[in-house]
């Protein structure tokens, strides 16, 4: 038997996957580069930045909080050779992992492992004097998972702490597994039950607050979660606490292990599935920091988009989300890979650009460096892209950020769709389930090129659809930058 | 093979998961009761297919139908047929009533056996003649299971795999057809016959159906004992003890001494001692024989021991030392032997145990082996009445044995001598399969094997010989099915956990998922572990990975030991071409050493590397990979690992083969991956990745003071420690609003929360350190005598509300007592022999309580020292200056400074100094 033969047999059936070739990728096509470019700054030496949190302040300076307990703030912050021109000086330290950060008249709120606390520089000598318990009303035990994120003002001027499980599978303490809102007056109100292992918080354009979920137990995939007040996230092992949220009503139903998302959601009212599944682990496989573009054109075409960071993979995602049912739910996008660490918090600064923190401390990531703080730009081309998912009763509506080659757009075998689900079960993660293929019917290209109308048959509720448009070329013949788009169908809209 | 091609359609296209597989076991629809039990049979052929005779021949070979038909002696080949056990000391296993019970009728006594029925229709006696015969072969005795050792045997037998085939006779739901049946044990076995089977399964039954799971003597006997826990036996104490008192180098000469205690004891134990150092024991037991031989005597200690047998010392283990173990041999007759155990102990640990071995007798404790001892009570419960065999009877026994056909099974040597068969059955391939024992009602004298209609037809289907060989493809399959090795592993998508049996996998890295928990993936396997590797594991079992709590069983060389060929031939990989170096080998390895390093991938944040401890989950030790893993197959692993282990965790770290390292090899994929290998391929000599293991950071005050928010040791989870500059530091428990620690020298070590995952308390890195005791600094007290509050502080009403930096970076803590607003300062004091803290602690309320005290002190003993010092057990000091005289008072078993807050309008000042 000849090798190649034996190699044919080895891949027959179940692994039936190409190997990559061992060697370097051809360097033709566009590459996310040409699009968006990746600076990075360069802290002095000995400065340990894994980065936590970040926060624009009101003198231009980027406040960079580390998972050391240290907040940096970075002067000069848009140079456009950061490494060179920007300048860090320590802000404050002896502090407890700072995973949130936000500003707001004269004091900078920081979200450490045990409270919300207020800092300020009362003296003006540039070093933070003034360090106030904002909230305590959380507790922790001394277990490292116990991990407390915290969001940015909202509309009505909260501050959002989303608390992580005790140890990965309980909650031995008050509200771990809860999002809590400490309001302008320091009243804290317990809002979202459910949550298990968080790895940022941010807000839509509409200012609507989500936070990214990992994959683990109660959740087959990393996911972006809309944190509804009242609603159940979907992992029950903070239920407990409901006897101490009387304002948020009687404790959900337990949902029922090894089953799927939708039925449960279907039964238990308070249950609100995830918006957005990142598919394990091609979407990534640690969801980390969200930000929302809202520079009005600065990022180029992405104009109210929110986007996810990933831990492990170095990346970052865009998301297309919309409201079917009266919930949100949408697609997750390939944006741009390459970041130097672990992708952590994100933060849009005033020009548009995207400035991105990283660790890979305790989780390795792909970007190798131990910790990292980079600026995304854009470069002002505009790349060839699926601009928007958006679901139909029998189909989906494409919009592309540039017109389509009317020839390729309209063939439907440029198009595939397959479907997965994921079980909903009490251990850790899930295998993608309950496959199915649609069969891409027709595809009708609009007048101006710029959208595609796609009948596929048939949509399945409650699965991630899997869309890649490999065949799909724009007018000027160039393939999409990223030719997968995972919508999540929790919702089949009925018009 | 058309059976397996049915069976994979039949499945739900496995999509890419090791343990979608949990969900793929075939629903069999549940028969009555009452058929041999083969896994294989009952989970992938129990719907026998026209033309499909795979289903038959594993019951050929199965049920052992060769051993008297004459034919194919593999019907299933390669597998061997299997062999029934051996009976050669089966009296020393198994007990005579199980026996007679067994042997009169056991598809009654044990429900699924592969046993038939071979004396329905024959005379009583026929039983007890061999009830006699094989009680010759040896005797139990009843000995109590280990109680306290229950609960670890439940844990073992749910959790290293004992699961995949049985099912848990704690569970109230009914057994999986596919579950093995286990018989009566606490009627067939005794503890030790049981212990002694569940180590080493292979003698008593070697063809590996039941294979070893490697468990240490220790988890067999508690497995054993929680198998039996049924079994109520009172052991009668075995032994005569007397216990010396005095100081020793080495064994006394006991004869000359005379003891200060004796009595009867159960066993070696020396707890018999009256204290825990210099002290000496003797005991005294009788061991009797049944067969004549050499026997073995181990000792292990700690001090010196000695055992004799009839005068003569066996094994002597004397002298001071830790504990060391000592064996000696000697030849006994049969028949009642004295046994002398001495033991002495100097100072430090204590131990003593001492076990046996002989003819036909496993490794065992000499304890629960001896006779009662003299003078013992005899136990309300006899253990167990001892059986005489009738020789007579036995002879007819062993006439049978080999007439009706059980020899044509079992093995049986007497003396080294085998009972021979008489075969008079027909030859396979003359049998035309409605007859003798497939016939519906097999008639009296032909085994009654309880068959289903299915497995008849099964079996009819299958004796004509097979026309081919079977492929490599189909002999692996074959062999998976007859060992039952799907009932954990997913090949080529056939098989994996039951559902019913999914709970049974566990690990100890929940966060790995099923990962974690579920064997691994056979897809590939042959071309994934080297041969060496391959035929160890299959051979002696493994536990290679330290998550995984179920272990990979030991079946035999003999029986799975050819699998290894066709698994390499099938699942070979494509050589992947040997890049070139311009540099030099050790340069190759120093980059490969790099990339694994944590300035590149880190894998040493999930990966073990010999004795350091990953930082986040515990994966498969990194100097181990190159010895269990083909190098092509983990060049193309690491480059794209979703293609090998679906679902898995592990990272493509050159995704789509693209480096992400430019630095290193001009970012060319092929040559930093060999580079990976090369360097793995030192084994535990490999140099240690870069990042592994911890340097420590300290935290030093230079000029400012220093802080420290973190799970401290002694200050709680939201500590805040606080480094001077005058090398005084110490600790605040934010949640208690009390000065929790306070110290001198270093500050603290920062590596433990700074690198890796940060788990877990650290305490001070510097000396002296004075821990204070749990409370609050301030309570309300109706009166001096009132006992100290020991709520939390938040269920008291009061609360932390931060700190502001004074001079020099120092905090002051502000928190709230109920509606009193403090303000707890501390300074470092340097110029006396040591650093002293002062305290400073300033009060302000609008309606200043008049029941507000304050704690400057706990300790066994408190009193004035002079100059308003305080002296706490005489070791430390206080001074307290305020407003009011400080108070020492008694208070719950303890001596208290109390300070009554005086207020001066709406402002008290406390400032206390502490001297240590």
């Amino acid at each position: 038997m000849s090798l190649a033969r034996l190699l044919s047999v080895l891949l027959s059936g179940f692994l039936a996957v190409i190997l990559p070739a061992l060697g370097r990728a051809d360097d033709k096509r566009p590459v996310e580069a040409d699009y968006y470019k990746i600076l990075t700054y360069e802290p002095p030496a000995g400065v340990v930045l894994e980065a936590g949190a970040l926060e624009w302040m009101p003198d231009g300076k980027v406040a960079v909080s580390t998972r050391r307990g240290e907040i940096y703030m970075v002067s000069n912050p848009l140079a456009d050779d950061p490494a060179k021109d920007s300048k860090f000086v320590r802000f404050a330290h002896g502090l407890h992992e700072v995973l949130g950060l936000a500003y707001r008249d004269g004091w900078l709120y920081v979200t450490q492992r045990g409270e919300l606390s207020r800092i300020k520089d009362s003296d003006g000598d540039g070093v933070a004097d003034r360090f106030e318990t904002v909230s305590d009303a959380w507790e922790i035990n001394g277990d490292y998972h116990e991990y407390a994120f915290g969001s940015k003002f909202d509309r009505d001027g909260n501050i959002w702490v989303a608390l992580c499980l005790t140890g990965s599978f309980t909650s031995e303490n008050l509200f771990r597994g809860w999002a809590l809102r400490v309001g302008p007056d320091g009243k804290v109100t317990p809002t979202c039950s459910g949550l298990r292992s968080p790895g940022g918080l941010g807000m839509n354009a509409e200012g609507d607050m989500f936070y990214t979920e990992n994959q683990g137990p109660w959740n087959g995939a990393c996911a972006l979660k809309h944190l509804k007040p009242g609603s159940f996230q979907g992992n029950p092992s903070g239920n407990k606490w409901y006897e101490s949220a009387k304002d948020l009503g009687p404790r959900p139903a337990e949902p029922k292990s090894g089953g799927r998302m939708m039925v449960e959601a279907d039964r238990i009212p308070e249950l609100l599935p995830p918006a957005i599944y990142f598919p394990y682990p091609k979407m990534g496989q640690s969801a980390s920091g969200i930000a929302c573009d809202t520079s009005g054109g600065k990022f180029g075409v992405f104009e109210k988009q929110m986007f996810v960071g990933d831990q492990s993979s170095s990346f970052i995602m865009r998301i297309s989300m919309e409201k079917v049912a009266g919930k949100y739910q949408g697609a997750c996008i390939p944006f741009r890979s390459g970041f130097a660490s672990g992708v952590l918090p994100m933060l849009f600064a005033p020009d548009g650009s995207m400035i991105v923190g990283g660790t890979n401390r305790g989780w390795g990531s792909r970007g190798q460096r131990p910790f990292s703080l980079q600026r995304m730009a854009w470069t002002g081309k505009i790349p060839f892209e699926v601009h928007d998912v958006h679901a139909r009763p029998d189909g989906f509506d494409l919009t592309f950020t540039k017109p389509v080659d009317p020839k390729t757009a309209a063939d439907v075998a440029s198009y595939k769709v397959g479907t997965h689900a994921y079980i909903y079960q009490a251990s850790y993660g899930s295998p993608e389930v309950d496959q199915t293929e649609c069969k891409v019917e027709r595809a009708t290209v609009a007048p101006d090129g710029m959208s595609v109308r796609l009948v596929v048959g048939p949509l399945q509720r409650g699965h991630v659809h899997t869309l890649t448009l490999d065949g799909v070329r724009s007018s000027e013949n160039v393939p999409l930058l990223h030719a997968d788009a995972y919508y999540t169908m929790n919702y089949i809209p009925k018009e | 093979m058309p059976g397996f091609s049915r069976i994979a359609s039949a499945l739900p296209m496995l999509a890419c998961w090791l343990a979608a597989s949990s969900w793929t076991g075939r629903s069999v629809a549940a028969e009555p009761p009452g058929r041999p039990i083969v896994p294989g049979f009952e989970r992938f052929h129990s719907d026998p297919v026209a033309g499909d005779s795979t289903g038959g021949r594993l019951l050929l070979g199965e049920l052992n139908c060769t051993a008297c038909h004459k034919g194919d002696d593999a019907p299933l080949a390669p597998v061997a047929r299997r062999q029934a056990p051996i009976l050669d000391r089966a009296g020393a296993r198994v007990k005579v009533d199980h026996l007679r019970a067994f042997l009169s009728d056991p598809h009654a006594v044990k429900p699924g056996t592969t046993m038939p029925d071979l004396l329905a229709g024959r005379p009583k006696d026929d039983v007890d003649a061999l009830v006699h015969f094989l009680a010759s072969t040896g005797s139990t005795t009843d000995t109590a299971v280990n109680r306290k050792a229950i609960g670890q045997g439940k844990t073992l037998f749910e959790q290293v795999g004992c699961l995949a085939c049985h099912a848990n006779p704690a569970s109230k739901s009914s057994p999986l057809p596919t579950s093995v049946p286990m018989a009566d044990l606490a009627g067939k076995y005794s503890y030790n016959s049981l212990t002694a089977f569940l180590l080493d399964p292979l003698s008593a039954r070697p063809s590996g159906r039941m294979p070893a799971l490697n468990l240490k003597p220790a988890e067999a006997q508690a497995v054993a004992s929680y198998l039996l826990k049924e079994l109520r036996v009172e052991t009668p104490p075995s032994l005569a003890y007397r216990y010396y008192e005095g100081e020793w180098a080495e064994l006394p000469d006991f004869d000359k001494l005379t003891p200060v205690a004796s009595g009867l004891a159960e066993g070696f134990d020396v707890n018999a001692a009256k204290r825990h150092s210099n002290y000496a024991l003797r005991f005294e037991g009788t061991l009797e024989v049944d067969r004549a031989g050499p026997y073995t005597f181990h000792l292990a200690s700690d001090d010196g021991s000695k055992i004799a047998v009839d005068g003569k010392v066996v094994a002597d283990n004397d002298g001071v030392h830790p504990n060391s173990k000592k064996s000696g041999r000697t030849r006994l007759d049969k028949g009642k032997h004295k046994v002398v155990v001495t033991f002495f102990q100097g100072g430090g640990e204590e131990e003593l145990e001492v076990e046996y071995e002989g003819p036909g007798i496993p490794r065992r404790p000499l304890d629960s082996a001896l006779l009662p001892a003299e003078g013992a009570d005899r136990p309300k419960v006899v253990a167990a009445t001892r059986f005489v065999v009738d020789e007579a009877k036995a002879d007819k026994g062993r006439a049978l044995f080999a007439s009706i056909g059980c020899a044509s099974c079992h093995q049986l040597k007497e003396d080294g001598k085998m009972v021979e068969a008489r075969p008079a059955s027909k030859p396979l391939a003359d049998l035309k399969g409605d007859a003798g024992c497939l016939a519906a009602n097999p008639p009296a004298g032909v085994p009654d094997y309880d068959l289903s209609t299915a497995q008849r037809q099964a079996l009819a289907s299958a004796l004509k010989p097979e026309p081919r060989k079977p492929t490599d493809r189909e002999a692996i399959a074959r062999t998976l099915v007859a060992f039952n090795c799907y009932a954990c592993h997913v090949r080529d998508g056939i098989g994996g956990v039951e559902e019913g049996r999914n709970e049974a996998f566990a690990t100890t890295q929940k966060e790995m998922g099923d990962e974690g928990r579920i064997p691994p993936l056979l897809t590939g396997v042959g071309g994934k572990l080297t041969s060496a590797w391959l035929k160890h594991v299959l051979a002696d079992g493994a536990k290679d990975r330290p998550y995984m709590l179920a272990r990979m069983p030991k079946f035999g060389e003999g029986n799975v030991g050819h699998l290894v060929r066709p698994l390499e031939v099938v699942d070979a990989v494509e050589p992947v071409p040997v890049p070139h170096f311009d540099v030099p080998e050790r340069r190759v390895k120093a980059a490969g050493r790099f990339i694994v390093g944590s300035q590149a991938f880190n894998c040493g944040s999930c990966h073990q590397f010999k004795e350091y401890q990953a930082a986040g989950i515990q994966a498969l030790d990194m100097t181990l990979m190159t010895k269990r893993l083909r190098r092509d197959w983990f060049l193309r692993y690491v480059v794209d690992p979703q293609a090998f282990r679906p679902g898995t965790r592990m990272p493509a770290a050159w995704p789509g083969g693209k480096s992400q390292l430019d630095a290193v090899f001009d970012g060319d994929t092929s040559r930093q991956v060999e580079s990976v290998w090369l360097y793995l391929s030192d084994g535990p000599s490999a140099a240690v990745p870069y990042g592994l293991g911890r340097d420590p950071i300290p935290l030093v005050a230079e000029k400012e003071a220093v802080l420290y928010r973190n799970f401290i040791q002694g200050a709680g989870p939201r500590a805040i420690g606080v480094g001077y500059p005058e090398k005084a530091n110490l600790a605040f428990d934010a949640n208690e609003l009390r000065l929790a620690l306070i110290w001198q020298g270093a500050f603290i070590d920062a590596s433990k929360h700074w690198t890796g995952r940060g788990e877990g308390f650290q305490g001070p890195l510097g000396d002296n350190v004075l821990t204070f005791p749990n409370g609050p600094t301030f309570a309300m007290l109706s009166n001096d005598t009132e006992d100290w509050p020991r709520k939390k502080a938040k269920e008291l009403g009061d609360h932390f509300r931060g700190y502001k930096l004074l001079g020099a970076g120092r905090p002051a803590f502000l928190y709230d007592i109920r509606n009193v607003r403090v303000e707890d300062f501390s300074e470092a004091v340097s110029g006396g022999e040591a650093p002293t803290i002062k305290r400073t602690l300033d009060l302000t309320s609008d309606r200043p309580p008049g029941d507000l005290y304050y704690r400057a002190a706990v300790g066994r003993k408190i009193e004035p020292s002079g100059e308003g010092w305080y002296a706490i057990d005489g070791e430390w000091k206080v001074r307290v200056s305020a407003d009011s005289k400080p108070i020492v008072r008694q208070s719950a078993g303890q001596a208290e400074l109390i300070v009554p807050v005086k207020f001066n309008g709406d402002k008290a000042r406390i400032v206390e100094e502490y001297a240590w």
